[in-house]
This record gives structure tokens, sequence and C-alpha cells, in this order.
């Protein structure tokens, strides 16, 4: 018994320096990106502080992490260059554009189902080496999320919105600065076939040439404009890449529906919580304050806050995203508040509450340890849903010309901005983003579904523990 | 003589609801001393957990205790005052599978109550966690200990929460139908524990239960509650002897084995009802086949009965002089409700 233990440990032991040796590797290979990012976001933090309007130490560090060389980046697999009349120059291995971007982007994708598999492998490295128990109430959830087809699809749809998210701007095939803020102080070479030779041309004069405005002149999806540079979902009606604009839009809803979601969660479990545990008049008098806020039309609210607050430094942060986030959880919070109070006051019908407060322990303490555990599960159910609600809500807003500021990408404004040639040969201007925003939403509700069903298989008696998958007495 | 732990006195809880008030436990008082074992006995409804949960101060928002007193060692504990005898009065409740957590391993739980009350942590608290769990009587308790709730059969998981309860180091248990949810060899087994227990530490034991075969072996004292109020209250032996009230003889006619007669155990037909206001007839009257003019009329008062020296009290009219009915003679065992 020992001895197999013991043997049992040391080939985890083994597995586990594999798995930390993986780790490490996939680390070393965004080293860069990751310092660059840290330092990028303490600079945003630094200069947000009133008063500081340079970041010198800052900024010496930053340009020290983007020199750290980095695998999934634009400078290791460039895919910007001319065709001088005999090859392409700049580009990676000397490929075509599309070539080199498909490479990158393809690249960017199996690195990061790596990452997915590495923390799946650690998890099961745990499970069946370092974990004590054989069996916990969880593994059933997870077991159960496996074979949950729709659920996956809605996880892999996710993930691949994060990850575009995170990977934004390796995505892309040319960068928010060089084609968009910045497009006339940027120029790049291109073939010229008429003079047969190679021409400089401002960034912003090529758009020019390049705009997709219906029949007579457009960039569709998966091609080349005049000046070389390819286009994987076309160009916009001003001619910047729509490719571009999209994986950076991604972020901000991702963000803004992260910070939106994550506030009002806390906002409506700790209340749910409080209400459970107290019942009576504290829940009524939530259940008032819930309606009332509830009774507030969200969109008016939404519209006036933006405007009211448009000048204030709040709108300042993040392109008016914060701002947005804010709204969303304060007018937001109600709807999960509903939704989690019922299972929270059935956890609290339970004994063992009874039982921990015959003991003496502290309501916020069984709150926390026995009484979130239980609504959790049902946090990332709606979570993920109102996630799914809220990235539609900001592309909504920005599509109303609300929202997210311009010039900052998002996908409502690209919806927007091609609605007038969805009937031409720039369809794809409106159509694509549309396409996307369904997607992303259909797949976070997706797996709101899978979690659900995971968590709860009759969908009814929350909690009610499967018994007998143990080991009797 | 040893010590008295609890004293209840006209303990009234209430639920305010919007349509009515509903009297759960309608002025109620008993005491439990040192190594004593009270029993509280009735049908579902008649308000023994709700007394349960009123001397814990456990009753929750609409309920409320609006009258009476609940003393723990002379210190009043209504009004608040728990806290301070938090631990002192330890619970074990009817679903050992609801009264733990099951995301928690056992030994979690039992860590829980060790360090609000001995103030142990760590490798200290989990010793001392085995060693309840032996305690308790639980096999290879070292590898148990880490162990989730529904690796635990039904009579293990009751033994577990008992160790919880003890962990606090209580001085009166209550337990709140602690056998209802288990088949009778464990319940045998988990009775025994308990009166060990009880005798090593001197606990005091209120001790709730609808079962009267349940009663008969672990009380010293019986309380019979119907509609939140005790209808009887006697010395166990002499309740079994010779029960004068009504429902009493009808609880004890339906325990198997009791009755010789007829092949059915019999019933009593109908429910418990909820009372909803000030009493002003027997409650029991509508079920009651003794029932006569007066029992519409008058709420019966708490009469002594029996010798002088047991201390046996009934509220029945049939035992109160002021009116001419009598009890029937020679009990009940031919009556109770030929139905079913
Ligand atoms: S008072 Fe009347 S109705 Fe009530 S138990 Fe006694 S005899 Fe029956």
């Amino acid at each position: 018994m020992l001895n197999r233990e013991t043997l049992q440990r040391a080939s985890g032991d083994g597995r586990t320096l594999a798995w930390l040796g993986i780790g490490l590797l996939l680390f070393l290979l965004e080293a860069g990106a990751a310092a660059t990012f840290t330092m990028e976001a303490l600079i945003k933090i630094a200069l947000a502080v009133p008063g500081v309007d340079s970041a010198g130490f800052l900024t010496g560090l930053e340009s020290a992490a983007r020199s750290i060389p980095t695998l999934l980046s634009r400078e290791a697999i460039p895919n910007q260059g001319y065709y001088n009349g005999s090859g392409y120059q700049e580009t990676f291995l000397g490929l075509a554009p599309a070539v080199a971007w498909a490479i990158r982007a393809t690249l960017v994708y199996v690195y990061a189902f790596g990452i997915m598999g590495w923390v799946v492998a650690g998890y099961r490295l745990y499970r069946s080496t370092y974990r004590k128990a054989d069996w916990t109430p969880r593994d059933d959830v997870l077991d159960r999320l496996r074979s949950h087809n729709w659920g996956l699809f809605g996880l892999v749809i996710v993930f691949m919105f994060v990850t575009m998210a995170v990977f934004a701007p390796a995505l892309g095939p040319t960068t928010v600065d060089q084609n968009m803020r910045n497009s006339y102080g940027n120029d790049i070479s291109y073939w010229d076939s008429e003079s047969g030779s190679v021409e400089t041309i401002v960034v912003g004069e090529a758009n020019l040439g390049s705009a997709s405005r219906g029949n007579n002149q457009n960039v569709g999806p998966w091609s080349y404009d005049d000046y070389g540079r390819f286009h994987p979902f076309g160009t916009m009606q001003n001619g910047r890449d729509l490719f571009t604009f999209l994986m950076v839009g991604s972020r901000i809803s991702l963000v803004i529906g992260v910070l939106s979601v994550g506030l009002s969660a806390t906002i409506a479990a700790s209340l749910a919580l409080t209400s459970a545990y107290y019942k009576g008049r504290v829940d009524l008098s939530m259940v008032l304050v819930s309606d009332a806020v509830m009774a507030m039309p969200q969109l008016l609210l939404l519209i006036m806050l933006t405007t009211v607050l448009g000048d204030t430094w709040i709108n300042e942060i993040y392109s008016g995203g914060f701002l947005l986030a804010l709204i969303f959880a304060f007018t937001g919070w109600t709807y999960m508040w509903r939704s989690l109070r019922g299972p929270a006051l059935q956890v609290s019908e339970r004994e063992w509450i009874d039982a921990a407060r015959s003991f003496g322990q502290r309501p916020t303490t069984i709150m926390r340890k026995h009484m979130l555990p239980y609504i959790t599960g049902y946090l990332l159910i709606y979570g993920s849903m109102t996630l799914g609600g809220a990235i539609i809500s900001i592309a909504g807003l920005s599509y109303l010309g609300l929202g997210v500021a311009p010039p900052t990408p998002e996908w409502g404004r690209a919806v927007n901005l091609g609605q007038d040639y969805v009937r031409t040969g720039s369809w794809h201007i409106s159509l694509i983003p549309g396409i996307l925003i369904t997607l992303v939403v259909t797949g976070f509700n997706a797996l709101g579904d899978g979690i659900r069903d995971a968590i709860d298989p009759q969908s009814d008696s929350a909690g009610d523990e499967t018994a007998g998958a143990g080991a009797g007495a | 003589m040893s010590e008295t732990l609890l004293e209840v006195e006209n303990l009234r809880t209430v639920f305010h609801t919007d349509k009515e008030t509903i009297h759960a436990v309608d002025g109620v008082s008993f005491d439990v001393s040192e190594g004593e074992t009270v029993g509280l006995v009735g049908e579902s409804g008649s308000g023994k957990s709700v007394t349960a949960r009123s001397v814990l101060g456990l009753v929750d928002d609409p309920g409320v205790i609006e009258e009476g007193s609940i003393r723990f060692r002379g210190d009043e504990l209504v009004g608040g005052n728990w806290d301070q005898h938090r631990g002192d009065i330890a619970i074990v409740f009817q679903d050992p599978m609801n009264s733990l957590n099951p995301v928690y391993t056992v030994g979690n739980q039992i860590k829980e109550a060790l360090r609000i009350h001995q103030g142990l942590r760590g490798s200290e608290a989990t010793e001392k966690a085995v060693e309840l769990l032996e305690d308790v009587g639980i096999p290879d308790a070292a590898r148990r200990v880490s162990e989730y709730p529904h690796q635990f059969s039904g009579g293990m998981r009751q033994r577990a929460v008992i160790a919880i309860a003890l962990a606090c180091d209580p001085e009166l248990l209550v337990c709140d139908e602690p056998t209802t949810a288990l088949d009778v060899t464990i319940q045998a087994q988990i009775l025994e524990l308990l009166d060990d227990l009880q005798r090593e530490e001197d606990l005091g034991v209120l001790f709730i239960t609808h079962d009267m075969g349940v009663i008969e072996e672990t009380a010293d004292r019986v309380n019979v509650m119907y509609a939140g109020e005790f209808v009887e209250s006697a010395p166990v032996d002499e309740l079994f002897e010779e029960p004068r009230h009504p429902y009493t003889r009808g609880l004890l006619a339906s325990i198997p084995g009791r009755n010789a007669e007829g092949d059915r155990l019999p019933t009593i037909e109908g429910e418990v009802p909820t009372s909803t206001s000030e009493p002003t007839s027997c409650r029991f009257a509508p079920r009651c086949d003794y029932a006569f003019g007066a029992c519409e009329e008058v709420h019966p008062g708490r009469v002594r009965v029996g010798d002088v020296d047991t201390d046996h009290e009934v509220a029945c009219l049939l035992y109160d002089d002021t009116f001419e009915e009598t009890p029937p003679e020679g009990g009940v065992e031919a009556h109770g409700g030929e139905s079913a």
C-alpha cells in the first residue's frame, strides 16, 4: 500500500516536472508580450493619476520589455511587405503577405489552445496525484460539462473570442496606430505595376484608394488592395482594414463586458446572500430597492448618463468604456440578483447553515463559506449569459452613435458604418461584425446553458447531491 | 441533585405572515437538568421543531419569540443574548445529508467548530477532530477525517454530525428527530451512542421526535405537544403506564406491538390544526373521541393528576373537577379510531 503510494507520488513528480517545463516554455515564447503588456498597463495607470503627465522611468522599462523577442509578434512573423518585381520584401521568409499573416494568426490560436491544454493537463495531474480525495462533488459537474456538446461549443467560441481580445495586436494584418489613428504619419512601400517600380505612399492616402463603397469601389474579404495590402475581411467604407478594427474592437467589448458583469455579480451575490440569510424584512427591503432600480428605463438612463457625464474625467477612462461598465453594473445587477435570490434562499434552508449558526459562526463567514459555493454555479450561468447581453448592448449603443467614443474600434460602430452598403458589393462591412456579434453572444449563452446542465442535471433540485457515488462505510 | 441547565417558561413563538399570525409555540414551559433527557413528542406541525429552534435562537424572520423566557444556567437568552452561550447548546438535526455541507470534508466542518469554541487550528485541530470521530465510533478516523460527507453512510454521517456538535463542548444537546432518517438497526446504534455520550459528559438532552417508541427508550421526562401546547407532561414510566390525555393515549395506541387486538394499528384521524388565534376551545376537540359539550367552549388549563409526588400534568377538561365528565376507565387501548 505504502509502496504503491510512494511510486504513484514519484511518477507524479516526474510528470509534474514535465508539466512545469512545458509551462515555462509556453511562457518564454510570449515573455516579451507579457512584460510589454504589464508595463503598458502600469504607464496607463500612472498617467491616469491626476497631475502626472509623463512616466519617463516606466517608458524606459517599456521599451526594454519590447526588445524581448516574442514568437507571436508582428516583428517575428511580419506580413507587411511589398513586391519589388521579383519577390516579396520584408515579409516572413519572403512569403506572400496573405500567407505570412495566415501563419501568424494560426500560430496564435495554436498557442492559445496549447495553453488551454496545459491547464487541463495540470488539473488532471493534480486530480490524479496530489489531491487527497478520490472524488469531490465538483468532479461530477466537470464530467457533465465535458459531455455537453452545446456547452463545449460555447466554451470554444468564448475561448476563441477571449484569445482574439488578448492577442488583438498580433492578429491584425496591420495596427490601429498605423492604419487608423496615425494614418498620415506612416508610409508604406508598394509595387506600382503601371510604372513597374516600388513607390512610397502615406497610409492615409492609400486608405482613400482602398475604400469599400459599393459596387464600383470595393475591397472584399480575402483580397489585396491596390497597394499590395492584404485584407482578410476586406476594408471599411473609409479604406481601413476591417479585420484589424474588429480584433481591437473585441478587446473593448470583452473588457467592458467582464467589468460590468463582474461588478454586477458582486453586488447581486452579496445582496442575494444577505437577503437569504436574514430573510423577512431585510429581504423585503431589497426586493423594493431592486424593483425601483428595475423600473428605471435602462436605455434612457444610459443615454442620459453618457451625455451628462460626457465631459467629466470618468468618461475619459478607456474611451468611455469604464463609465459604460459602471452604468451597466448598477442598472443590471437586479436581474442577476433576482435569479440568485431563489437558489440562495434554498441554500439558506439547509440544516448545515443552522448548525453553523448554532455553534456561533459569524454571519459573513456563513454566507461566504456555506452559502456562496452553492450560488457560484448560478453566478457563472447568469454571468455568462449577461456577458453576452452586455456585448450586444455595447454594440447596440455604438450602433446608435453612443457609448464607446470614436475612433476606438467597436463592433457596433462597424455595423453602423457599413449599413449604407449592405445591398452593394461592400456588404461585408456590416455583415461580418454582425455575424461575429451573434456568434459570440450565442457562445456565451451556450456556455451558460452548459454550466447550468452540468451543475443541475434536473434543473430543479439545486444542490441535491447525487448520493451513492462514494464508498459506503 | 444535578443543576438545572435550561429553563423555558411560557414560551410563545409566533410567525407573522401577510394573512395571519401563526402561533407555532403557544406558552410552553419545561426544564432540562444536567444528565437528564427531556423528550418532546408530537406529530409534525405540532410545534416541536420550532421549540427547538427557539431554544437555539434560530427562529428566522418573520418568526419571533413574542413572550416568555429561555434561561441557560440562569442567564436570559431571549432578546438576542444567545452569543454568550454559543456552543453550550448544540443541535443534531434529522437529516444527516442535510446537516453536513457536501462541499467540505467532514474534518473541515469539525475543525470549523473547534476553531470557534476551542481556538484550535492546524494539525492540533486535525488531531482533535480525529479524536472526536473516534469518540463517536467512526472506524479508521484518521483517514475518514479528510473524506467528504457523501463518502459516509447515513449512520456514519449522523455520527459525524454528533462529532461536530461535541466539538463545541456543549452542556446541552438538542436532538431534533436525530434518528428519523435512519433505518432501525442504525437508529438503535445512534441512540446508544447518544446515551453513552450523555452519561460520560453529563449532558442535558432535549430529545424531539414523533416516535413514542424512541421516547420510551431515551427520555426521563416526556412532554406531549399538540398545536403549540403541551397537553401532557410526565415522567416517562408514568406516562406510558397511565396516559391521561386522549391524544397521548392515541399516540401510544399507534405504537406497533402495544396494541394486541386487531390486525391494524389504530391511527388518530385528521391533522394538527394551525393555530392562528388565541384558543377558545380545546384544540384537540375535532379529533377527540371523548369530546363533550364544554370542549368547544373552554380552553383546558393544566391540571395535576396522579400521586402527589409524581409530577404529572395534563390539559384536558376530563380531569377538570368543574366538569361532570370523567375519563373512561381502563385506558384507551380499546378505543382509538377504527378508521384508517
Ligand atoms: S378537553 Fe375535551 S376535547 Fe380536549 S382532549 Fe380533553 S376531552 Fe378531548
